[in-house]
């Protein structure tokens, strides 16, 4: 028996464990490729045409490319996270987990490393059909700041989801119902199909609290116009602010949702 | 010397807007080392309430929980190093992935290294027979594997203390002798100190524990080894009345006789019949088979039986541990 593990093995292990599933789970029916690339591609193929026929400059098909491969991190990070952990509940799987005193923020993390591996390959068909079908053009020589700025989004849409994957936990169904409350306005905010520069400065500054926002503005100026670090050295200081609030707070909200759940038996409750 | 499991005064009310519902009422128990203890009560009597509360999953409304002499509130974390919990009829795990997959997935919950998890889950299926299925998928393989399986989950951290909550539910008989025999043995040969096992299954509980509390709407009525239980009802008489199943209506009178104790019917689809047990506060039944008589029940067989914690709780409930189920 081992007694008085580390942190670090109480999270990171737990971490490997679900990531493997994760990614298993993600690619055990060929059907990924028909949901998660095809069917994308068709409504990216769709905005492109449309900025086509309205000549717009043809660097507009990479923003909608980028655009529309980063906005899958949001559903299967961040929504991927709570969705899964609801599931787990429901399975009692999570019950199993909790009474392991293992760290409920390492099984989330390895729902999102599996989630963003999953991703990771579905954004990259999709960028490569965006390349070789439409002929969109990026700059290779800002890949680095571009890496760096696509890596905070991720870290601060993982710190983002600890705090709302507890919703699905204590809350249920009604975590879903967030979840679908929020996808239009995220979407609108992100800019996924625009850039957010042709917003108002109100609504720039509200996208601003969005890591996917910032960071798709961020990869696009990088790969599109060719920024390099001292145009975007404010895209990375605001995505590193970002990372550290919204994981303490999304940790401290899950604790407390957790918390909620031990006192009022929903951690046990099925079909809530 | 110290009690593997205490509890002390423990309540847990659940509200809910239709009210206020006791699932516990000061709960006190002790589980003293390496004995398999029974809690013993219908569905709904708190028995799961109780587990979930010990294994830090679930905050009691007021009293104290000691497990492995730790706080189950202020020290969770360290009662969860040394426990485990295996639930009956729970499918826990990933069905994509093969049995062995699911295990080493635990291992790593557990913070075992691979290496650690692959000798574990070696030692596992020299416990349990896992071969036949060790590299079948989760949702492919039968009941009676799954609990096997489920059994190994439990295990794959050494526990101290193992939490069986209801192990053998939804088994076959067969199946439910292996799980039941391989329970005796994790005592037995010390790979697990303590159990704490729930059930409603009598024989169960009868066959496997050192000591037995029977609780009944999250209260515990009484508590003993099963012979101490027993001999709360050897002073009482106790028949077995066979009878034809159509007949079982009629049979109401007995709850206004007043040397009955309290009395519980089986049903028999197959053979069209049905057993009366009737516990009698004095020997009375040549009078209750003439009332079975003139009630127009034709009696099948008469028989004297040995008591049997299902009569203790009859006699503390007044009804047999499965009527509740309706």
């Amino acid at each position: 028996m081992r007694r008085g593990r580390s942190t670090w093995n109480r999270f990171i292990r737990p971490a490997i464990g679900r990531a493997y599933v994760r990614i298993k789970g993600g690619n055990r029916e060929p059907s990924w490729i028909l949901w998660e690339i095809i069917l994308p591609m068709i409504m990216i193929a769709s905005v492109i045409w449309a900025y086509e026929n309205m000549g717009a400059p043809p660097i507009f098909k990479g923003f909608v490319i980028l655009g529309g491969a980063m906005m899958s991190y949001w559903y299967n990070v961040l929504w991927g996270m709570g969705r899964t952990l609801y599931w787990e509940k429901e399975t009692g799987n999570l019950e199993l987990f909790l009474l392991s005193d293992s760290k409920l923020p390492g099984l989330l993390l390895g729902m999102a490393l599996g989630g963003m591996f999953n991703t990771s390959i579905r954004s990259l068909a999709v960028i490569l059909l965006g390349v070789y079908v439409f002929k969109a053009q990026f700059i290779l020589d800002t890949v680095p700041i571009a890496l760096l700025i696509f890596f905070l989004t991720l870290v601060a849409l993982y710190g983002l989801g600890l705090g709302l994957s507890g919703l699905h936990v204590v809350y249920g169904r009604m975590g879903v119902r967030i979840n679908e409350a929020l996808d239009e306005p995220i979407m609108f905010l992100s800019g996924q199909y625009y850039p957010i520069t042709s917003f108002p400065l109100l609504l720039q500054y509200i996208a601003g609290l969005l890591p996917l926002a910032i960071g798709l503005d961020g990869v696009r100026r990088a790969l599109l116009l060719g920024e390099g670090f001292n145009q975007l050295y404010l895209h990375v200081i605001i995505l590193m602010v970002l990372t550290v609030v919204f994981y303490l707070l999304g940790l401290r909200m899950l604790n407390k949702l957790v918390e909620i759940g031990r006192r009022d038996g929903r951690l046990i409750l099925r079909w809530l | 010397m110290q009690p593997a499991i205490e509890t002390v005064k423990l309540v847990r009310v659940f509200s809910s807007p239709q009210g206020e519902f006791r699932a516990l009422d000061e709960v006190s128990i002790s589980v003293p080392n390496g004995i398999i203890y029974g809690l013993l009560g219908p569905n709904g009597a708190g028995k799961t309430t109780l587990i979930r509360i010990l294994a830090t999953l679930l905050l009691p409304t007021s009293g104290d929980a000691y497990v492995g002499g730790f706080h189950v509130v202020k020290e969770a974390s360290k009662v969860r190093e040394i426990i485990n919990l295996v639930s009956g009829g729970e499918r826990p795990g990933y069905g994509i992935l093969s049995v062995r997959e699911n295990l080493m997935y635990y291992g790593q919950v557990y913070g075992l290294t691979w290496s650690e998890t692959k000798r574990k889950i070696e030692e596992l299926d020299s416990l349990l027979d896992l071969s036949d299925f060790l590299d079948k998928r989760l949702n492919r393989i039968s009941t009676g594997m799954m609990q096997k399986y489920a059994l190994a989950r439990g295990l794959i951290n050494d526990p101290e203390i193992l939490f069986l909550d209801e192990p053998t539910l939804g088994l076959d008989v067969n199946n439910a002798r292996v799980i039941r025999r391989i329970i005796k043995s994790l005592v037995e040969k010390g790979d697990i100190k303590t159990i704490l096992l729930t059930s409603h299954y009598m024989a169960e509980v009868e066959e496997l524990c050192d000591y037995i509390s029977i609780i009944d709407r999250g209260r515990i009525i009484a508590h003993g080894t099963p012979d101490e239980l027993r001999k709360m009802v050897e002073k009482e008489i106790i028949y077995d009345v066979d009878i034809r199943l159509r007949d079982v209506d009629r049979i109401n009178f007995l709850k206004r006789l007043d040397s009955v104790i309290g009395h519980t019917v089986k049903t028999r689809q197959l053979t069209g019949e049905a057993r009366i047990r009737i516990i009698l506060s004095s020997e009375d039944i040549g009078r209750i088979i003439r009332r079975f008589e003139d009630e127009g029940v034709h009696v099948l067989r008469v028989t004297r039986s040995e008591a049997s914690l299902e009569d203790v709780f009859l006699k503390l409930v007044g009804k047999g541990i499965g009527d509740e189920e309706g």
